[in-house]
């Protein structure tokens, strides 16, 4: 259970992705108590939808879930997943946090994560963590290597919350963990010091339809197709045209969606480049007669091995860069697929092409959980630090502190090397140098 | 030991890593086949919370006593496994992997009978090994309170500031005799109303009143031996031979006969060998350089005998620490005579000469006199970046900061120079930090030309008399010729030189650039494969001022975690040896990369290899080279090795 420490020497993050999880084991090994809450039922963040990172073609299961159970190993860290702050109050040079626990209708102390409940339940709903592209049950760990592994019962899609009948999960339940009676839990902890690692969320091409995206099924963004491509996913690794299902042929993507945009974002998101070449990559490795083409801006391949993978892409997986916009996206009913109209900067020729599949790299945007009015954000909506060169994880509020891209977009190891200045600052403040 | 030997054996599918090719399922049945398998089971994902029970879970209720996982590479979850038979109870050291990942379905996907017959090959020897298995107890040692942090550039003064912050002692070490590094040349600064220096001085204000670090300048590191928590490191430090006490040092620097080019202008200007580097450097000190001195003594006279000491010797200092941060940064690339022209005509600068040229504390245009007016401008970006990787000795990386650099400079130089052109020469514009993207989008506003080039049809500059530059610009298809008042080369940023002394001393990996390797490019970035020493700002790889600074918070961060634990865990898997066969050749001795083996003599007078098991790494050199068989390597051991090789041919 949560105790409040009277000291005021613990720290509380609030985001569970890769910064929030480096920041609490930074700072747990410096024997300090942290508290993690994250709003989803585990802790892993985007990244745990990754399938595999750049440039080194890491599997990104594979690095992060050591992580995800070294934080929920550690006995410095306190875990609270599927929890939310609801209010911070400053009381004598400390916080006073409120967090919200919402009811997972499991017993967690209980649960041994068996997964019985899961296939026993009868309903299904549209499964987020794969974007909706194939459903999971009412009952459902958010992925299989879920931290910590306990489901939970999503009430709008039960048939017991529904109906006030079915309660497959709890009669088939070896340990008697469903408890349909929980009721959301506040709790109180108080803490010397705060980071915020909320993360952000991605520019959402739907809002204004860019390049078709709402009126052709086989347009879609660099999240989807990470999913698609991913062993996890929906079609566990079989990347196919969501209007047939079919293999795709030739493959579009389209970089600076939403980003580097006169009518969207006007910043750089820094890791859609990379992100797409990759993507390109395993398109490439799964079947070499995919072809697979770039249409792009500038490369921004300017991170350590980038530009060298770049390059890789490029000359031995014969991925193929046009520099230029796509104007256009029409059917093309003849071929049965897509017909982009786009002007090749270097051609100086405005042509058209038919492709199987179209995938908008997608930029970053300021969370969606919007920070509380007391923390300042930047003109873009980030959260605003108080000195990029000399406090660069600082935020207004003195004892709050920034990691991630809650502050800006990031690639993963800017992330984590903001994550650990995070929780250095952090420790300085709460020991005062002891 | 008599105990019955009890082995779990659990074969992992990695998702469909493993299981899209191997066929599982056979292999656990093919383990239930081995003798003293008691237990065999495939998992989803071993790593995962619910695999790792399920092990743990085992052990108790079957009393298995060795665990056999076959899944990954160890590298990757042989510490992970470690920690779940620990957690069981057992000796961590009673577990052994199969690496049927990267060793079979990965390099064998089109084979899948003969990756499972692979995968059953490496269980079985991996069974076969850990029969012989023997615990293995970990040994700790205590941590010097003390950090030693290399270069005084702006990432080693903030990994200095936050670990003294901490309350940790510190030592700073600097080679030149300023502190600053790089950014204390800069001036005009994106992101902020502050110059470079002007942030230099307020960390150096700080780290110099800090009580608990102790800065030394003109100091470089010699010699470091001890280990992990404990390293005895010998620095020496360079005379001034300027003494503090003299009153007039500027008449001294007036006497002196010698010019060299000045290093802190990038030889745009010269400096006397009786020199102060540049205006607002710390400390604010005179020296004399020695390599240049001819020691004429015409100083002596403008100054008085009592205020120089031509003859001062080197001090040396020996000094313990518990951990290491590396922060030595960058060189900045200097184009070899005659690239794009460089060398041949004044004209013709590097980015970082014009960063000096625009900085308050650097030369002007006008003390330069480099032209009479000018009419063009031309950048040319990727100087010494992103080269031809089938180049060899290629440095094919993007330096990072250098087109948002080039593109901050140009606009000054708009200021300077409102009716001139500019031409930014450029083959991808990577202003990829926030603002930096609305500056790219001001400089077009303001008029900057930009021309994209391939790195196949790279920009040639003649100099005829004005430097002459012609560039294929892709957009335009076109050739186009630009006579230009001046050329600047965004030159890009390479390592220090003298990083591979260091790299000998400490015994960090590098890239074949010469950039440090850190242990995991995405997750571990300033960390090292090895403990206790931790990498900070651009030596890891191009970093701007604010990456540097950030990073060197996130180095101290783990630098400072087994100075607050006070112990620490050293290399269990280390070698030993068998004293009775041991001929005391030698040849361990000099195999070994870390000095780990020297040979003593025993009580009776013969002589034998030792092993210091504080520094050996257990890279196992010592037991290849051995030729009688008597060096050994804990849970590699030559009978454990041959039980292996047995059962792949059998």
């Amino acid at each position: 259970m949560v105790t409040s420490n009277p000291n005021g020497k613990s720290v509380l993050i609030i985001g569970g992705g890769i910064a929030g999880m480096q920041a609490a084991l930074d700072l747990a090994d410096q024997k300090i108590k942290v508290y993690l809450v994250e709003t989803l039922p585990s802790i892993g963040g985007r990244m745990a939808q990754l399938d595999k990172t750049f440039p080194t073609l890491d599997c990104a299961s594979c690095i992060l879930t050591p992580r995800m159970v070294d934080v929920a190993r550690h006995e410095k860290i306190e875990l609270l997943t599927y929890s939310e702050v609801q209010e911070i109050a400053r009381e004598h040079g400390h916080f006073v946090v409120k967090i919200l626990k919402k009811p997972r209708y499991v017993n967690t102390e209980t649960c041994n994560g068996c997964g019985i409940c899961v296939t026993k339940c009868p309903k299904r709903a549209p499964n987020e963590f794969n974007l909706g592209m194939d459903e999971r049950k009412a009952i459902y760990f958010l992925f299989p290597q879920a931290v910590p592994l306990v489901p939970v019962i999503d009430p709008t899609a039960c048939i017991y919350f529904l109906r006030g009948k079915c309660r497959a999960c709890e009669k088939h339940c070896p340990t008697h963990s469903i408890s349909f009676d929980q009721e959301p839990e506040l709790t109180e902890v108080e803490v010397g010091a705060i980071i915020y690692a909320t993360g952000f969320s991605l520019y959402d091409p739907s809002k204004n339809n860019d390049y078709e995206y709402n009126t052709f099924p086989d347009v879609i963004t660099s999240l989807e197709l990470e999913r698609l491509v991913s062993s996890t996913g929906p079609t566990e690794g079989c990347v196919i045209r969501p209007s047939n299902g079919e293999k795709p042929r030739k493959v579009a993507f389209i970089l600076c969606v939403g980003s580097r945009s006169q009518r969207a974002n006007y910043w750089c998101s820094r890791f859609c480049c990379m992100a797409s070449i990759k993507q390109a990559v395993l398109l490439k490795e799964h079947d070499p007669r995919i072809e697979c083409t770039i249409f792009y801006m500038d490369i921004r391949a300017f991170g350590k091995g980038f530009q060298e993978f770049y390059e890789r892409a490029k000359s031995e997986f014969n991925v193929r860069f046009v520099k230029g916009r796509v104007g256009s996206i029409k059917e093309n009913s003849q071929e049965g697929n897509l017909l982009l109209r786009y002007e090749n900067i270097e051609t100086g020729y405005v042509q058209e092409e038919s492709f199987d599949l179209v995938v908008l790299a997608v930029g970053a945007e300021n969370p969606l959980r919007k920070p509380p009015s007391f923390l300042e954000l930047d003109d873009d909506g980030f959260i605003a630090v108080m000195d990029r060169y000399l406090a660069p994880v600082y935020t207004s509020v003195e004892g709050i502190f920034v990691a991630g891209t809650a502050e800006g977009p990031k690639d993963i190891p800017d992330c984590v090397v903001q994550a650990s200045a995070a929780a250095m600052e952090a420790s300085i403040l709460i020991t005062g140098g002891e | 030991m008599s105990e019955e030997i009890r082995i779990g054996v659990y074969v992992c599918h990695c998702g469909i890593n493993i299981a899209g090719v191997i066929d599982v399922k056979q292999v656990v049945e093919h383990a239930k086949t081995l003798p003293n398998v008691v237990v065999a089971k495939d998992i989803l994902f071993t790593c995962s919370s619910v695999g790792q029970n399920t092990i743990v879970d085992d052990i108790k209720r079957e009393k298995l006593n060795r665990i056999v996982v076959a899944a990954c590479s160890p590298r990757m979850h042989e510490s992970t496994f470690r920690n779940t038979v620990e957690q069981a109870g057992l000796n961590p050291f009673l577990f052994e992997m199969a690496n049927i990942r990267e060793h079979s379905s990965w390099v064998h996907p089109d084979d899948p009978e003969g990756a499972t017959e692979k995968a059953k090959t490496l269980v079985r020897m991996a069974v076969a090994k850990a029969k012989l298995l023997e615990p293995i107890e970990k040994s700790r040692a205590d941590v010097t309170k003390k950090v030693l942090v290399i270069g005084g550039g702006v990432a080693g003064l903030q990994a200095s500031l936050d670990a003294a912050n901490r309350g940790l002692s510190v030592t700073l070490v600097e080679k030149l005799p300023v502190l600053g590094g790089k950014a204390a040349l800069i001036g005009d600064l994106v992101y902020s109303e502050k110059k470079g220096w002007q942030i230099v001085k307020e960390l150096v204000t700080q780290v110099v009143t800090h009580e608990k670090i102790h800065v030394l300048t003109n100091t470089t590191v010699e010699n470091v031996s001890g280990a992990f928590g404990d390293y005895h490191v010998t620095l020496t430090i360079t005379p001034r031979y300027v003494k503090e006490t003299c009153l007039t040092p500027e008449k001294g620097e007036e006497a002196c006969p010698v010019e060299v080019p000045n290093e802190y202008d990038f030889g745009l200007t010269r400096r006397k060998a009786f020199y102060k580097p540049f205006e607002q450097a710390y400390p604010p000190l005179y020296l004399i350089d020695m390599s240049s001195c001819t020691k004429c003594g015409l100083c002596l006279e403008a100054c008085g005998n009592n205020s120089i000491d031509l003859e001062e010797k080197p001090k040396t200092l020996s000094e313990k620490f518990g951990t290491i941060i590396v922060a030595t940064g960058y060189e900045p690339y200097t184009p070899s005579l005659g690239e794009y022209g460089y060398g041949k005509d004044g004209r013709v600068i590097t980015l970082s000469q014009l960063e000096r040229i625009l900085s308050e504390n650097g030369p002007s245009f006008e003390d330069l006199n480099l032209f009479d007016s000018v009419e063009n401008i031309v950048f040319i970006s990727c100087v010494g970046s992103m080269e031809n990787p089938r180049d060899e000795g290629a440095r094919t990386y993007c330096s990072r900061m250098c087109c948002s650099s080039s593109i901050k400079n140009m606009l000054k130089l708009r200021e300077l120079f409102p009716s001139s052109n500019i031409y930014f020469l450029y083959r991808d514009i990577r202003t990829y930090a926030r603002k930096e993207e609305h500056l790219y989008e001001q400089a077009s506003k303001n008029g900057i030309i930009f021309l994209k080039y391939d790195l196949s049809t790279p920009p040639d500059v003649k100099i005829n008399g004005k430097p002459s530059v012609e560039v294929l610009d892709k957009l335009l298809g076109k050739r186009i010729q630009i006579p230009a008042d001046l050329v600047v080369l965004a030159n890009g940023m390479v390592p220090p030189a003298d990083i591979l002394k260091l790299r000998s001393l400490l015994k960090f990996p590098c890239s074949s650039e010469g950039w440090v390797a850190e242990a995991h490019p995405k997750l571990r970035p300033v960390e090292l494969p090895s403990p206790g020493i931790y990498i900070a700002g651009s030596i890891q790889a191009p970093k701007d001022i604010i990456e540097s600074l950030i990073s060197a918070s996130a180095a101290t961060a783990k630098a400072v975690i087994p100075i607050i634990h006070g112990r620490v865990e050293l290399e269990p898997l280390v070698s030993y040896v068998h004293e009775d066969v041991c001929g005391a050749c030698g040849i361990c001795v000099s195999t070994c990369p870390y000095d780990a083996v020297q040979r003593v003599a025993l009580e009776d007078g013969r002589r034998v290899a030792r092993v210091d098991p504080r520094l050996c790494m257990g890279c196992g050199q010592c037991v290849s080279a051995c030729p009688s068989a008597a060096m050994q390597q804990k849970s590699f051991t030559d009978k454990q090795i041959h039980e292996m090789i047995e059962q792949l041919v059998v």
